[in-house]
């Protein structure tokens, strides 16, 4: 293969990659413009619905299609028992006015929850490493001497049908003009009649549902779940947003994309070990730039793309 | 004492440390998720000084202290006026940064016939400076509860004395802070560099008793679980880390009251805490309130 076709295939498997890491940031965002805090839990909240849909299909050997709809309705029932918990609503921050004090608690009530739900996971299947149902079979596809795996495309697709499903309910229904409302100012979306605490409830089965997507994907084309999916989930969603800018849907996908692109040339040329600290590099040098760009860094809004609110 | 108790006791001790440095930066208003590479950064240079270079333990821990607070001030210098969620996803970057360090970290050499010094993934073995110092495990216990009782009470000291409401001001408000004339980031520097040693001094002690470390042992796992402790034990006072780390390692773990099912216990318990008491346990009101009512004992005397 040639040098250029080299850099074109692995740019290829990247793109694929970051589409996953896409779907988990935008799910992680969705929380995070709503509720101005960061849901630890997320990654095992959807972790535990792909752990359900898996030992349903080990059992019963169920089709696919239902696997997903067990995986969605299992992260859904998570995600609202973290928000209850964990993200009451706004009018528990009276209590809090500072936003560090407000991030402390969230960090570490939506940390223990974290850990409530993977153990709950693996409790009941202890083992590191389970079956998941394939989505295509190892299909592959050439293109002017470019190999896309059948896998890989269906990542792709789902990704983009959920950017513009996210797009088209965010920005031309009246529920998402609700959500965007309530994002911008709260107390006058509730003043006008927006249900803010329904608001709340919405944006958690929102990021369950796309998570679910984004992960049970990853795992279709891995054939495998195993324990560790959680904290991955949480953490590539945590990266993908801070680089995205807080709050801004647009950058996530775009930051997502880009992460993936750079893990998957840097594992190319370095190695996994070097892969994993490149992404480590990038946030931290974003973080740094932003840090000390003159107009110091406010509270939120300073990712690449900047954002505040979902935008 | 029986040794389960023992190693019970001196596991809740050293993540103690770990939760006091937390402790320590969540006054001044930031999360940390990073703390955890400091401790691996003590256990890395105390165990390189004992076990290659022949130090005692003391000098182990002093040169472990102060790497751990230049490497903490190295990346402040980055990211000090960084603040909340950018704060903490910047350090937890640089943690795991070091943490990818660590594994690629190999300086060997051959000492009495073996090979000695860090390993990379491998990990780093034969750290036994406690058992050639003749050092039995309760005494070692001893040692580790008095560093502790001593940095609790400089840690005391420091609230009391203007440096410490300083520190409390920048954690409340910033801005307000540093428009009454407090060097906010000076003073945020010192914390950072304070909180950086006392994370290394732990990670040198645990190193030590476990002999053996490795790069997976400093995951965001143990600096997420040290910060947590942190916020259930309360911000009031620095008992507030100690019950913290007390409740989970010591009663939930030791005792194994819940067997296989603590977690699902703990994390519920910790999220209903949260929703009821925002600042934990020992929180700045029933702190205050208890020493009132002490004050007022002692004057009815």
């Amino acid at each position: 293969m040639t040098a250029f076709g080299d850099i074109a295939q692995t740019t290829i498997d990247g793109v694929a990659a970051g589409a996953l890491y896409a779907l988990f940031a935008l799910g992680f965002t969705m929380i995070f413009g709503v509720i101005r805090r960061a849901n630890l839990a997320y990654g095992s909240s959807v972790m535990l619905g792909l752990y359900v849909a898996t030992l349903a299909w080990m059992t019963f050997d169920i089709s696919i299609v239902l696997c997903f709809a067990i995986a969605s309705a299992v992260a859904i029932a998570a995600g609202l028992y973290v928000q209850m918990l964990c993200f009451p609503s706004r009018a528990a921050d009276r209590q809090q006015p500072n936003d560090a004090h407000r991030l402390m608690v969230s960090v570490a009530a939506s940390f223990a929850v974290w850990m409530q739900l993977e153990e709950l996971a693996t409790l009941n299947m202890p083992a590191h490493l389970y079956p998941f149902p394939a989505l295509a079979g190892d299909a592959v596809i050439e293109l002017v001497g470019l190999s896309i795996r059948s896998d890989a495309l269906i990542v792709l697709v789902s990704a983009l049908a959920v950017c513009a499903a996210l797009y088209l309910t965010l920005y031309r229904t009246r529920f998402g003009l609700g959500i965007r409302a309530t994002v911008d100012l709260p107390r006058a979306a509730s003043v006008v009649g927006i249900n803010v605490s329904g608001v709340f409830r919405k944006a958690f089965v929102i990021a369950a549902i796309v998570g679910t997507i984004g992960a049970f994907v990853a795992c279709a084309t891995a054939e495998q779940l195993t324990p560790k999916l959680g904290m991955w989930l949480t953490l590539k969603a945590m990266l993908a947003m801070m680089v995205g800018g807080l709050g801004s849907l647009r950058g996530a996908v775009v930051a997502g994309v880009a992460l993936g692109v750079l893990e998957a040339h840097v594992q190319r040329h370095f190695g996994p070990q070097l892969r994993d600290a490149s992404t480590y590099l990038v946030l931290f040098a974003v973080l740094a730039w932003r840090a000390w760009r003159p107009g110091a860094a406010t509270q939120f809004g300073v990712g690449v793309l900047g954002g505040r609110g979902v935008r | 004492m029986s040794d389960a108790l023992v190693a019970v006791l001196t596991n809740i001790s050293l993540v103690s440390f770990l939760a006091l440095s937390a402790y320590l930066l969540l006054l001044a208003g930031e999360v940390s998720f990073g703390q955890q590479a400091f401790f691996g950064i003590g256990a890395y240079s105390a165990g390189i000084a004992t076990a290659m270079h022949g130090w005692g333990l003391p000098s182990a821990v002093l040169i472990a202290a102060a790497a751990g607070a230049a490497a903490a001030v190295l990346v402040a210098c980055a990211t000090i006026k960084l603040r909340g969620m950018y704060f903490a996803m910047a350090t937890l970057a640089a943690a795991e940064l070091m943490r990818i360090g660590f594994a690629e970290l190999t300086i060997q050499q051959v000492k009495h016939g073996e090979l000695v010094g860090p390993n990379g993934v491998e990990g780093f073995r034969g750290i036994r400076w406690i058992f050639e110092a003749g050092l039995e495990p309760p005494q070692f216990l001893l040692i580790v509860y008095a560093l502790l009782a001593t940095v609790v009470g400089l840690l005391i000291l420091l609230e009391r004395s203007p440096m410490g409401v300083q520190i409390r001001m920048i954690g409340e408000d910033e801005q307000l802070a540093s428009v009454q004339g407090i060097a906010v980031v000076k003073t945020k520097l010192l914390v950072v560099a304070a909180s950086g040693a006392l994370a290394a001094i732990g990670g040198a002690l645990y190193a030590h008793h476990n002999t053996y470390i490795e790069p997976s042992n400093f995951s965001v796992m143990l600096g997420v679980h040290a910060l947590s402790y942190a916020l259930i034990g309360g911000l009031a006072t620095a008992f507030g880390p100690l019950l913290g780390a007390l409740l989970d390692v010591g009663l939930l773990e030791g005792t194994r009251v819940f067997a296989q099912y603590r977690m699902i216990v703990f994390g519920g318990l910790v999220a209903l805490l949260l929703l009821w008491r925002p600042r934990g346990i020992l929180d700045e009101p029933l702190v205050h309130a208890w020493c009132r009512r002490l004050r007022r004992a002692r004057q009815g005397v």
